[in-house]
């Protein structure tokens, strides 16, 4: 069984990482199920059809789900701000995540021997769903309460041990993929200042 | 460095004008990777890697950081751009800090 060394950049701007066959199945699944769940928040049926062209939804509360409300949080410390602001937006955002995700699955599903070569765009759209699917992971093992160091200390038969290594593992490749990435973004960055 | 230069203008502008300008704040969060969250003050708002690192560690050390300022509608555009990229971010007024 083969296990990825992660991203690495292969000349210009192009990211190149090979997955193992189990490696993918994980990652296909958790993109699966991150697209399942910003589907269930649908807009509802009573909504203006015209208003929801416009991408305008009648949800103008954060989402009872504590992973959706995660995902898609408040923009506003003020309530009635907050409300106005999702009603207008949440539809958006909600959509670009599912693109992200759904950019993920298909060069998962469309890599031969498990090599996925993305360019910079695809790259960014690639850690978006791979940090959603973190931010996701991270509410169930309430990393917000529980330290890195407990985690580490979860019973062999805690069901959430298996989740905490998915989690570690994959912010790992997150991060292997975001030093290909800096390294080009920087040299980007330092051109510019020296043109301008 | 545009972005900078625009933010300056937009700020003196409100000086003049009166309205008060709005700004975005990243508020820290257990789980975003502190390289992921450089990456994004980078890709969004175009800031050279010393600056994004310094507004990062802000973040991780105080608990938020002001990333952006100008009008209001800007500020929910750069909002939105950080939701979707998963920081958690909230816009407010520059005098309500």
């Amino acid at each position: 069984m083969t296990s990825t060394e992660g991203f690495a950049r292969h000349g210009d701007h192009s990211y190149i990482a090979q997955f193992g066959e189990s490696e993918k199945e994980v990652l296909l699944n958790l993109c699966e199920q991150i697209i399942e769940l910003l589907a269930e928040r649908t807009d509802h049926g009573h909504d203006d059809p015209l208003a929801a062209m416009v991408g305008i939804t009648s949800h103008d509360s954060p989402p009872e789900d504590e992973v959706l409300h995660r995902l898609l949080p408040n923009a506003y410390a003020d309530q009635v701000d907050a409300s106005e602001f999702r009603r207008y937006t949440e539809s958006t955002l909600r959509q670009k995540k599912q693109a992200h995700a759904i950019s993920m699955r298909i060069h998962l599903k469309s890599a031969d021997d498990g090599i996925v070569d993305l360019d910079h765009e695809n790259a960014n759209a690639w850690l978006g769903a791979l940090n959603d699917i973190r931010l996701a992971l991270g509410v169930r093992l309430k990393v917000e309460n529980n330290s890195h160091e407990e985690l580490e200390l979860l019973a062999p038969d805690d069901p959430l041990r298996g989740v905490y290594a998915v989690y570690t593992w994959l912010g790992w490749l997150q991060e292997t993929l975001l030093s290909a990435l800096i390294d080009d973004a920087d040299e980007d960055a330092e051109s510019q200042l020296g043109s301008s | 460095m545009v972005k900078i230069a625009d933010q300056l203008e937009a700020e003196i502008q409100a000086i003049f004008s009166g309205d008060t300008p709005w700004v975005t704040i990243v508020w820290d969060d257990p789980v975003n990777l502190q390289t992921y969250v450089v990456y994004v003050f980078m890709e969004l708002f175009g800031y050279p890697k010393s600056r994004a690192t310094e507004l990062m560690l802000q973040v991780h050390n105080e608990g938020k950081a002001i990333v952006s300022s100008g009008s209001r509608e800007e500020m929910e555009h750069d909002v939105a751009r950080l939701h979707e990229y998963g920081l958690w971010a909230t816009l407010q007024r520059g005098d309500q800090l």
